[in-house]
């Protein structure tokens, strides 16, 4: 695992997703990297493990929930925190989330608060770099 | 009969309806069988496979299909303990649906025929089955036909597929929430702040264009129309579309022909009709030419 790792990751194909997440970080000094897509992420997981992830589910390409499953077969993800951001809101979604081992579960339109919010319950300040 | 076209055997969503008040629009669930000369397509395997499968046996010359499921929902692969070409040795039979190989796929086309919910498993197919590998780039070919797939709204992985033939092309999405995300900014809208206002009213647009992206281009699209809007009210988040949404973006696509879908096993033959004449109606407000029908059990729409 790389040093420089950024503490927050987020893979989503809204282009205002960067801008939320700013908005989320504005009074931390946490490194934040943004990827459109499960597929362009794929080569920097390969080399890093973020402090927290956030993964969008519906996109082009690799759904969300299905990339979560292939990450969680690489050693370095097997535990790697994650939380899902959707539009989606099914039990059946939560369900599946629940058993890849996500820890929440939050649904578009959340507060920009709620992004501060869940960033400081789930990111340990050890793994923050 | 023209070699190429496309059949509907199943247009209910959720169970089936074999009522007599419903027959005229049809009871079986989905299931669309799309035909180039002795190329079968089947999209789903709701109920509507078994008749479908009743009559492939009557036709010597065809022996080899693929079925492309959208996903594993009851509704779309409760056909298939009663496909009879599955369990007749001389069939080649390939599938395809979300997972993430052959091997998951299988598994979850599997998983109904299992002790207790039913007597024989898929081991008694006799026919050569195969379950097609994803694709890098989600483009699959068949014979003079390919499609691509993509998720939509829905519970689960599910797919929309876009089907060309014969230089057409036909989408298929058969179970989408369509504009979820808009429809949950706007209830929630006046408890979000300016800066959260102008960010959400970009992911709102963001979620319109993707929309419109997945059906531009259809000659003819096929898409879940599930919901009047007092049911949609109701059943908002069971991931289907109220119709109206679906005529809308149909109409600001541009595609040429809409085929209502996935309906309501509660809505009799009358309740259909009414949908039907209120959807015209907003084709006629809006000048569109966009022609739409309300897709029924036994209908074919020609693809040459
Ligand atoms: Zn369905
Ligand atoms: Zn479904």
């Amino acid at each position: 695992m790389e040093t420089d790792s950024p503490s927050v990751v987020v893979i989503d194909d809204s282009p205002s997703i960067k801008t939320l997440f700013e908005a989320g970080l504005r009074d931390s000094n946490l490194e934040l990297k943004v990827f459109n897509s499960a597929e362009n992420s794929l080569d920097y997981l390969k080399q890093h493990k973020p402090g927290l992830l956030f993964l969008n589910i519906k996109m082009p390409g690799k759904d969300g929930l299905t990339f979560l499953k292939e990450l969680r077969h690489l050693p370095l993800h097997k535990d790697t925190s994650v939380v899902m951001i959707s539009s989606k809101d099914y039990a059946q979604d939560r369900s599946v989330a629940e058993k890849l081992g996500a820890l929440d579960f939050i649904t578009k339109p959340m507060p920009i608060q709620v992004i501060t919010d869940v960033i400081n319950k789930y990111l340990q300040p050890s793994s923050s770099n | 009969m023209s070699d190429a076209y496309l059949r509907f055997w199943g247009v209910r969503g959720s169970y089936s309806a074999p009522f007599e008040s419903h027959l005229g629009v049809g009871g079986n669930t989905s299931c669309v069988e799309i035909r180039v000369d002795d190329h079968v397509l089947v999209c789903d395997a709701g109920t509507g496979i078994i008749p479908l499968g009743n009559q492939l046996m009557g036709q010597s010359d065809i022996r080899k299909l693929l079925i492309i499921l959208t996903h594993y929902h009851w509704d779309h692969i409760c056909g298939l303990p009663f496909f009879v070409p599955a369990f007749v040795p001389d069939w080649n039979i390939n599938f395809f649906g979300p997972g993430q190989c052959d091997q998951e796929i299988k598994e979850h086309v599997s998983a109904q025929m299992q002790a207790p919910y039913f007597p024989v498993g898929t081991e008694t197919w006799l026919a050569n089955i195969d379950y097609l590998q994803p694709a890098e780039d989600q483009l699959i070919n068949y014979g003079p036909l390919s499609f691509n797939y993509q998720n939509v709204h829905h519970p689960g992985t599910t797919y929309g597929y876009r089907v060309n033939v014969k230089g057409k092309t036909v989408i298929y999405v058969s179970d989408n929430e369509c504009l979820y995300l808009g429809k949950s900014i706007d209830r929630q809208y006046e408890e979000l702040n300016e800066e959260e206002k102008l960010l959400y009213d970009e992911m709102k647009k963001e979620e319109y264009a993707a929309e419109l992206d997945l059906v531009r281009g259809a000659d003819i699209l096929i898409h879940d129309a599930q919901y009047t809007p007092e049911d949609y009210e109701k059943k908002r988040g069971w991931g289907h579309s109220c119709y109206i949404d679906t005529v809308n973006i149909a109409i600001e696509a541009g595609v040429k022909e809409l085929y209502l879908y996935h309906h309501d096993p509660n809505y009799n033959d009358d309740a259909m009709e009414e949908i039907y004449q209120h959807s015209l109606s907003i084709i006629r407000e809006k000048k569109s030419s966009l022609k739409c029908h309300i897709a029924k059990e036994g209908l074919i729409v020609s693809l040459d």
